[in-house]
């Protein structure tokens, strides 16, 4: 899942960046409003953290402008401004919800979470496929009932199929959700990625599409 | 007195006015109506007796003579009532003597009068049956008659008392009439006032809006303006306030959030090493923290210091003291920090806390944007005019059309990443407009950066 994150302050989007790439996204960190609205306009986004006061380009017109242009990617706002009025202000431009500085790592991950469930139109936290199961709060996979430890990348490229099996989910798509804006990926990155996954489960868990992508089956045995 | 209402003062001046002036005016007027009428009743007085002599003259005397002795004088009667209506005739009459004294004619109501008045064309007052008469007699010596016309005083007093009612009736019904429309148009006229009263009456605490009286009279509309301009001066100030601590609140959470991130992701780390690694950024959340609430209430401080004690301050030792508490700093970040100050010391009366902040913000400011490896300095020195404060940094500058708005609190320039934290020039600003100087952002005289001068005046 590849996640934006909006912020001028050096430390904190610095802490942001780190603690939600532990959790297994791909975190891109960005400093300037007009930064922010170019990411979300040209690439596939999936989540935008938005601090609202930023320099240049204030959070709320980056929303405001997102929204005009028809970019539908959750916004979560976190900022310092708690009136009731900037959050109405705030989720009455389009963003999805709304943080209060100072919040704790769990909350912003629960809230992510839930972002992004209610975006793929998920009902819990716990994805199944069969013998395959992941669980996006504890990010815990079992496979035939035994627990599978994945790294970071391996659990992303996991996830994005998991929320699509019995679906080819796309190569591009993947790979943004994977690596993100990173620019110095090798071509065959993704290919050794899946195969070292099939290692951990099984060959036939993760079936290629040849030219289109990747897919989880529904009913994996 | 003082405490009385407008209204009821303005009330109370008119109505005395009005009486003080209606007053006498009435009784001046009553007055000489009052003598003419006196004059006009003696005048027909006069005539009703030359009238009489005239008559006389006509008919003859001797026919009154031969015709009557003294003995069998003819009664002239006296009209009487006329109807219901009381005339004044009785109370006129007339006599007429001989030569000799001998009355020739007498009405009834003068029988008793005995010799008239002395003199000729003379009016005179007697008592006939303890009536008080108005006489006049008219001497005609060619025939050696007196003739003598006669008017009761009552008559005449009834028509002086018919007049008098007739002046000061009107006068003293109008009395509460006018003070009845006097009130009236008293209240009318300050009708806007209580249209302000209660326009700021339900006024709600801490309204902004203009206050909006149509058709205000020129007496009010200064004081609604100026009203105006005072909530308009009240609501930027509060507009401020509430923007300084919308700022204020941003400017502190944003390292608290980030200690508390940091802080959360080391203790869900269950390994030691990546735990530890998130500890320093704790730490320098902390820092960074306590460093704006320092900044925070300096600057409180110093928007209320105008009556804080000065002293004398040697800028030379303040300077350099400066230095070197950012020195070690400034080799951590690899930036070179130099000061330039004269040998002998340059005695300010100042206020010392506010000139150290000024420069230790100058400084810090200037060794955030001195790239790495570069330059800053802090000169103290001396011209004709002012004792100057300068910095220089070698780092990007500011471009001429942005250095206005820098000087706004919680302003950030894009390109500051760090710990730019927008106080910085506010309290230099504060801090110099307290000791009358000027802060200019120049371009050094060579190569990149930004030079700060303040000026001190003498």
């Amino acid at each position: 899942m590849n996640i934006i994150v909006v912020e001028d302050d050096a430390r904190l989007g610095a802490a942001i960046k780190r603690a939600l790439e532990h959790l297994a996204y791909t975190v891109t960190w960005l400093r300037t409003g007009a930064e922010g609205l170019e990411a979300l306009r040209s690439q596939s986004v999936d989540l935008v953290l938005l601090d609202l006061g930023l320099p240049e380009k204030d959070g709320i017109e980056v929303i405001t402008e997102a929204r005009r242009l028809k970019v539908k990617t959750p916004i979560l706002v976190m900022t310092a401004r708690d009136s009731v009025e900037s959050r109405v202000r705030g989720l009455d431009a389009g963003a999805d919800d709304y943080m209060t500085k100072p919040f704790h790592l769990d909350e912003l991950a629960a809230r992510i979470r839930s972002l992004a469930r209610r975006a793929q139109g998920l009902a819990d936290n716990q994805l199944d496929a069969g013998a395959l199961s992941l669980n996006l709060s504890t990010l815990e996979v079992t496979y035939q009932e035994r627990r599978v430890e994945l790294t970071r990348r391996e659990f992303a490229l996991l996830r994005i199929l998991m929320e699509r099996h019995g679906k080819i989910v796309r190569r591009e798509s993947i790979e943004s959700s994977v690596y993100g804006m990173e620019s110095d990926v090798s071509p065959n990155a993704l290919e050794v990625l899946v195969h070292s996954l099939r290692r951990k489960l099984s060959p036939e868990a993760i079936q290629t599409v040849r030219g289109f992508g990747y897919m989880v089956p529904r009913d994996l045995t | 007195m003082s405490q009385r209402g407008i209204a009821s003062r303005l009330r109370w001046s008119i109505g005395l006015l009005a009486v003080a002036v209606l007053i006498p005016m009435g009784w001046f007027a009553a007055r000489r109506t009052l003598a003419d009428v006196d004059a006009l009743c003696d005048a027909r007085l006069a005539q009703a007796a030359l009238g009489m002599d005239a008559m006389i003259a006509q008919t003859g005397l001797a026919h009154i003579e031969v015709a009557h002795d003294s003995q069998s004088l003819p009664d002239v009667p006296v009209t009487g009532h006329l109807g219901e209506t009381p005339t004044h005739e009785v109370e006129v009459g007339y006599q007429v003597l001989g030569a000799d004294g001998r009355v020739l004619l007498v009405t009834e109501n003068m029988r008793a009068l005995g010799a008239p008045p002395e003199g000729d064309g003379a009016f005179g007052d007697v008592h006939i049956d303890r009536r008080h008469w108005r006489l006049y007699t008219h001497r005609d010596s060619a025939r050696g008659i007196t003739v003598t016309a006669g008017e009761r005083y009552d008559s005449r007093r009834d028509v002086l008392r018919a007049l008098w009612i007739e002046h000061a009736l009107p006068l003293l019904l109008g009395i509460p009439l006018l003070a009845v429309a006097v009130r009236w148009s008293v209240r009318r006229a300050l009708r806007p006032l209580d249209t302000l009263t209660s326009l700021l009456t339900i006024r709600t605490a801490w309204s902004r809006d203009t206050l909006l009286l149509a058709g205000a009279p020129e007496e009010i509309r200064p004081i609604v303006e100026s009203l105006n301009t005072q909530f308009r001066r009240i609501g930027h100030a509060l507009e401020r306030e509430r923007r300084f601590s919308a700022d204020v609140a941003h400017e502190l959470r944003t390292p608290l959030a980030s200690t508390m991130i940091n802080l959360d992701s080391a203790i869900a780390e269950k390994r030691g090493m990546r735990a530890a690694a998130s500890l320093p950024d704790a730490y320098a959340s902390l820092q960074s923290l306590a460093r704006r609430t320092d900044q925070l209430l300096l600057l409180a401080r110093l928007d209320d210091a105008d009556d804080m004690p000065r002293g004398r301050v040697d800028l030379c030792a303040a300077a350099r003291a400066v230095v070197d508490e950012l020195r070690a700093t400034a080799r951590v970040d690899a930036r070179h920090l130099d000061v330039s100050v004269p040998t002998l010391p340059v005695w300010l009366v100042a206020h010392g806390p506010a000139l150290d902040a000024l420069m230790r913000n100058l400084v810090e400011n200037a060794l955030r944007h001195a790239p790495a490896g570069g330059h800053v300095c802090l000169t103290v020195k001396q011209d004709a005019k002012a004792t100057v404060i300068e910095v220089r940094d070698d780092g990007p500058g500011i471009p001429p059309e942005r250095r206005e708005a820098v000087f706004e609190r919680f302003h950030r320039e894009a390109a500051s990443l760090g710990d730019g934290f927008g106080l910085g020039l506010s309290i230099v600003q504060r801090a110099a407009r307290l000791h009358g100087a000027s802060v200019d952002l120049l371009d050094p005289p060579d190569g990149p950066g930004l030079l700060v001068r303040v000026g001190l005046p003498h």
